[in-house]
């Protein structure tokens, strides 16, 4: 099986690569298409709807900086996809080169176990947690901001900051029940 | 009977009035008279009237099916009550006609479904009512119609003392199982303090234990608790998820209707859909929008001379005057969630502190906010925003009017923070997030820090700023309130005010501590990533403007210094107008920590005692600045920025221990330019170090001052002194920029320890 590996090529001259990964494949259209308006810097999107990448694409694909997760609470389906695709990246994209994106958390429908179990997902492996609205352009926008803050870092953009200092700052943390703090 | 209006006039004739008169009397009399029989036959014949008088003389017993009379009456009184609404005789016939089960089951949902008040409900007619539940003959689903509809219309009712004194029957309902949750809504609604008996409890306790910890349950057990805590043992989360649903669903959108068309404002208990909305879809809870303080109930029906107790609705107070008058008899509306939006109402529960109806509007609000932000329905695609914003708009221009925030909105906010994208509704969420109270500094970290951080770095310039905004705002708050609050002569101080948190004063410390570290770090790690962006640096710099003054302003034993993150930075930075704060900052810093040790000195208290540290770490900063921008003595070995000889060197910068002073720093190098072009104007080469002699110094010095850097020339006044020479020559400019720290060196009997040098009377910097 082919590892997705994060440090096997050059990487290009002011530009970043990000993968968007989704089961769905409806958020990360939106997504990719207010990505490219960057233009401080070139930015290069790639769609898969699921780990592992095709084989035949391996020579000509740019070095992938940051890979983003995108996951509907609303759906079973799009958590265990996230799951096996992560089988199929290499170690070194957990110094800060994965975060997950959640869409419908304040979805009535999205059981409260799935998003801790997404929780729980992010910080045991270190990676920032971003909850999106995707419903609204204003949504997105904001969802590419954060993105964007996060890819900068990732693809060496920033000076003296690299993405394992970033993932420091940002990871995700599971907090113990927030429904009855007691305040003696 | 059918019911008739009452007669303006009396055709009563006067035998001893004067003839023409009584001619002229007896003849409008007698028209009178006809005018009033004709009105008699005109009501004796409408339709809805009729329909009445049949509802009211029908036997028991008679059937319904096929029967086309009472179908034809019941659809009359159907039309009449949606159009314009019933009035209270009608609705006494009808539902004392439904509740008695006069024709069957069958036809009591149907008027149930119908009853919809045009102006009140006459108490007398819903007490009957609660009678004929008891029969129980009832089906139990139209028992809950029953239940809800008394629900619905609470406010509309024109009294409750007769509802308030069958609160024991109505109580004795709670062991149905299906009516439970009503009866508790209902009960949660009449509750006095009297209402509160042991035995009731009891029951409820019971009832708990075999039913689990409903959220209704818990919500009227906390009424009682409020009341009466002796009685309540049991052990309730402020915290309670959500009090109880909106029952209103068959009739609300035929009451809006019919008040619309009356002309009149919509009764609080209801909360309305505006009727411009432009959302297609019905929403199955519109309890968003605030419901509408209003007077709907008409006066005559209030001022009954038969109640003694003679309560006034808060809706019908008109101004603050009108409040004063009534304090002792004011009675709050069903629907607490109305009062957020009347000023007069939030002075008046602000300054009567009546723990139940602050209980009952918590509840009201937490549960609005969750179902609103927390479980949509839809994940918030079809959110009316223009909804949303005003609700929270109005929420946050109470608690601004209040001095204080909610607690549920603060038990709401940490819920929110956890799934919040940093962009929905960012002012307003920020906005409440700064009026929380002050959170004890073990929970801080878990429940605000944490997921702000993640917030904070992944996010952009912009929500940077405004979150350091937001946490400087709340600095702000929570020294204000304590303040206030906190009261004099005492060590361990307890914060007291009706938010019901005490803490003490050392408590309130770590917590204010946590915060300005917290921010610190968010600051020297944020200014990194963006590269020392000047607007972020300008929000960081507010926030430490505040952090300054802590003593002086107000009143808080504490001083805590910038971190060298956000010092170094704003020292070096290219605007002028970083460094003059900084300047201002450093400045008051001075005053408070010479006026700390003045304080000390004086009472020689122990609780206030700054630290040695405190003190060093001010005076490396004061030497510092000093050194760099007055002295041209940059990069001496003991300073923050070290960088080695050779590689300075190498950098072929002339000079470069002058690099930041006063002249070349790349803030101010503009403003000694065109200084030399003024001053010496005939030069062709720009030499900069001529500035440096004494009367062209002090000139220049001016010239800044006069370009409005304050914060410089007060840091420059308090801290360098300048020996007033009037000859020329080059004077000796000293610094004097340490604070002493010796003096009270030896307070704590720690055996000597030697002050080392920086403490002492510093060794003059030779050029």
């Amino acid at each position: 099986m082919s590892l997705l590996k994060p440090f096997s090529k050059l990487p290009g001259l002011n530009s970043a690569n990000i993968l968007l990964v989704e089961s769905k494949e409806e958020f990360q259209q939106s997504l990719a298409d207010a990505l490219v308006q960057e233009t401080a810097f070139t930015v290069n999107v790639r769609l898969a709807k699921s780990l592992p990448l095709p084989m035949e694409n391996e020579e000509s694909r740019p070095r992938i900086d940051l890979v983003a997760f995108i996951i509907d609470l609303t759906s079973e389906l799009s958590f265990q996809s996230t799951e096996a695709s992560l089988k199929c990246l290499d170690p070194g994209y957990f110094l800060g080169k994965v975060c997950f994106m959640v869409t419908n958390a304040r979805n009535a429908a999205a059981p409260i176990e799935r998003l801790d179990a997404v929780r729980k997902l992010a910080a045991s492996l270190h990676c920032p947690l971003l909850f999106t609205e995707d419903q609204t352009p204003d949504g997105v926008t904001n969802a590419t901001e954060r993105l964007l803050t996060i890819l900068k870092v990732a693809a060496g953009l920033v000076p003296m900051a690299t993405a394992l200092y970033l993932s420091n700052l940002t990871r995700s943390t599971v907090s113990p029940d927030i429904d009855q703090p007691s305040f003696d | 009977m059918a019911a008739t209006l009452s007669l303006s006039g009396s055709p009563g004739l006067d035998p001893s009035s004067s003839s023409d008169q009584s001619v002229s009397s007896r003849s409008n009399n007698r028209s009178l008279r006809v005018a009033e029989k004709e009105r008699k036959k005109n009501e004796a014949e409408d339709p809805f009237v009729l329909a009445l008088k049949y509802f009211s003389d029908v036997e028991a017993g008679t059937p319904v099916h096929g029967n086309d009379e009472v179908e034809k009456n019941m659809v009359m009184v159907e039309k009449v009550a949606y159009m314009k609404g019933l009035s209270p005789e009608a609705i006494s016939i009808m539902l004392e006609f439904a509740m008695s089960l006069r024709m069957g089951t069958t036809l009591c949902a149907r008027v149930l479904k119908c009853l919809i008040p045009a102006t009140v409900v006459p108490q007398e007619a819903v007490v009957r009512a609660v009678v004929w539940l008891g029969i129980g003959k009832i089906p139990i689903s139209t028992r809950i119609l029953f239940i809800k509809w008394v629900l619905t219309v609470f406010d509309m009712i024109d009294a409750k003392d007769q509802l308030r004194a069958i609160y024991g029957f109505i109580f004795s309902y709670v062991t149905e199982e299906n009516l439970f949750p009503f009866i508790c809504h209902l009960l949660y609604l009449l509750t006095r303090k009297e209402s509160v008996r042991v035995f009731r409890v009891r029951k409820l306790l019971e009832l708990q234990s075999r039913l689990g910890r409903q959220p209704f349950l818990l919500s009227l057990l906390s009424l009682y608790k409020v009341f009466c805590p002796e009685l309540v043992t049991l052990s309730i989360s402020s915290r309670i998820k959500s009090g109880f649903r909106n029952h209103n669903m068959p009739w609300k959108s035929a009451l809006i209707a019919v008040q619309k068309r009356n002309g009149s404002q919509v009764a609080t208990s209801i909360s309305l859909a505006s009727a411009i909305k432009t959302n297609p879809r019905k929403r199955k809870h519109c309890h968003l929008e605030l419901p509408v303080l209003s007077s709907v109930v008409s006066k005559e029906a209030q001022t009954d001379p038969s109640s003694s107790r003679k309560v006034v609705p808060l809706v019908q107070l008109h101004s603050f005057a009108h409040i004063l008058e009534n304090m002792h008899r004011i009675e709050l509306p069903a629907q607490m969630g109305s009062l957020l939006g009347s000023s007069l109402a939030l002075q008046y529960l602000d300054c009567v502190q009546d723990e139940s109806a602050l209980l009952r509007l918590n509840f009201w609000l937490g549960h609005a906010l969750h179902e609103e932000f927390l479980f949509c329905g839809d994940g918030g695609a079809s959110q009316n925003s223009e909804e949303a914003l005003q609700f929270l708009n109005t929420l946050l221009s109470t608690q601004h009017f209040l001095q204080e925030g909610f607690s549920c909105s603060e038990a709401f906010l940490y819920k929110f923070l956890s799934v919040w994208d940093g962009s929905l509704l960012r002012p307003q969420i920020l906005g409440l997030l700064s009026n929380i109270p002050v959170v004890p500094s073990s929970q801080i970290r878990r429940l605000l820090f944490e997921p702000l951080m993640q917030l904070f770095f992944t996010s952009s310039l912009f929500f940077k700023c405004g979150l350091m905004e937001c946490l400087n705002n709340m600095l702000l708050k929570w020294l204000t309130w304590h303040s206030v609050y906190a009261l004099e002569d005492d060590l361990d101080i307890s914060l007291n005010s009706h938010t019901s948190i005490n803490m003490t004063l050392s408590r309130f410390k770590d917590s204010v501590m946590e915060l300005v570290d917290f921010v610190g770090q968010l600051a020297s790690l944020s200014l990194q990533l963006e590269g020392c962006h000047s607007l972020l640096l300008s929000f960081i710099l507010d926030f430490y403007e505040t952090v300054c003054d802590t003593f002086l302003k107000y009143g808080l034993p504490l001083v805590v210094m910038p971190t060298p993150g956000v010092f170094y930075p704003a020292l070096f930075a290219t605007d002028p107008v970083s460094v003059d704060r900084l300047a201002y900052i450093m400045y008051r810093y001075k005053v408070n920590l010479t006026s700390a040790k003045s304080q000390e000195k004086l009472t020689e208290v122990k609780a206030f005692h700054i630290s040695r540290q405190t003190f060093r770490e001010f005076n490396h900063y004061a030497v510092v600045m000093v050194n760099c921008l007055w002295n041209s003595n940059m990069f001496q070995p003991d300073m923050g920025v070290q960088l080695g000889e050779e590689l300075l060197l190498k950098s072929n910068v002339p000079q470069y221990w002058t690099s930041f002073d006063l002249i070349h720093h790349p803030a101010f190098m503009s403003y000694a330019v065109d200084f030399h072009q003024r001053c010496w104007p005939e030069r062709k080469d720009m030499d900069l170090n001529s500035i440096k002699h004494s009367k062209p110094w002090s000139w220049y010095l001016e010239y800044l001052f006069s370009q409005g850097y304050d914060g410089l020339k007060q840091f420059v006044q308090s801290n360098i002194s300048r020996p007033l020479t009037a000859a020329g020559g080059h004077v000796d400019r000293q610094d004097d920029g340490h604070v002493d720290r010796q003096d009270n060196g030896h307070v704590d009997g720690q055996g000597d320890r030697q002050d080392n040098g920086q403490d002492d009377g510093l060794s003059t910097l030779q050029r």
